[in-house]
């Protein structure tokens, strides 16, 4: 386990907290652009280049543009948005994020202490990925052979999603 | 301990918060960034699952995941436009066209 890396976690765990706490959005945009940030450099540190370039590409950088540039264009302040919630709904609210984390930890940790030592592999290991060229090279190979289905209805999905954000933005509802 | 638990449990941490902040936040920014989280953490388990058993379908799982995630808040933050134009304000509480 690589220092790191840990301390991109405690960075990024600090941010998303900022990113719930905080009351001004564009305070809570640039925290959630910062753990996205974050998640893209744990990606590449563990050897993922292609996915970590493609979340900081379109994730850091359209999406968060996006949500910056609404943010700007809709002029919101502080006061537009209250975090006052009723205490008890606030509490409660809190309380079962707690209890919904503990519940996943739990299963995650011990996923790994049972059903860690006999699991079954793939054949993509760390020296094979090597061996064919990197990480990059094997994705693209997979994405325009094995899902080049999924590649094209994907494209289809996008080209649907911009019709329909120009449909709604335009539209006038009485 | 290891990576892998380690990059699980930030997995779940920030699912955690992307949950809390689309629960506690009444701002329709502020539940799109949530959902935009929620799908981060998937998206982390995902990668971090499929690099430590060794294979590669996790992460073109992963690509298709960031594409919808980009056309959903494409989508997501048109409607808020047409709120904010319809309704003069993104808080949840003020579009109560639908209610009853």
């Amino acid at each position: 386990m690589s220092p790191v890396i840990i301390i991109l976690c405690v960075v990024s765990a600090v941010l998303a907290l900022t990113m719930l706490f905080t009351k001004s959005p564009i305070t809570s945009a640039l925290c959630l652009l910062g753990v996205l940030i974050m998640t893209a450099a744990v990606y590449g540190l563990i050897g993922e280049h292609l996915v970590a370039t493609i979340q900081l590409v379109v994730y850091a950088g359209a999406i968060m543009v996006l949500f910056i540039f609404s943010i700007m264009l809709l002029n919101l302040t502080e006061g537009e948005n209250d975090f006052k919630q009723n205490p008890a709904v606030f509490i409660a609210g809190i309380a079962l994020g707690l209890a919904a984390f503990g519940a996943i930890a739990y299963a995650i940790i011990r996923h790994f202490a049972t059903h860690a030592a006999g699991k079954e592999m793939g054949i993509y290991s760390p020296e094979k990925i090597a061996e064919l060229g990197g990480n990059s090279i094997v994705l693209s190979h997979a994405l325009f052979s094995q899902f080049y289905v999924s590649f094209e209805v994907i494209s289809l999905a996008l080209l649907v999603a911009v019709v329909g954000a120009v449909v709604l933005a335009k539209r006038k509802v009485d | 301990m290891t990576n892998e638990i380690l990059l699980q449990l930030l997995s779940a941490f920030l699912f955690t918060m992307g949950l809390l902040v689309v629960l506690l936040r009444r701002d329709t920014i502020m539940i799109l960034m949530g959902i935009e989280l929620l799908l981060n953490a998937a998206n982390l388990s995902l990668v971090a699952f499929s690099k430590s058993s060794h294979m590669i379908e996790g992460q073109v799982q992963v690509f298709f995941i960031i594409t919808i995630a980009a056309a959903e808040s494409a989508i997501g933050l048109s409607i808020l436009v047409n709120l904010y134009r319809n309704f003069g304000s993104i808080n949840t509480q003020s579009a109560t066209t639908l209610k009853g």
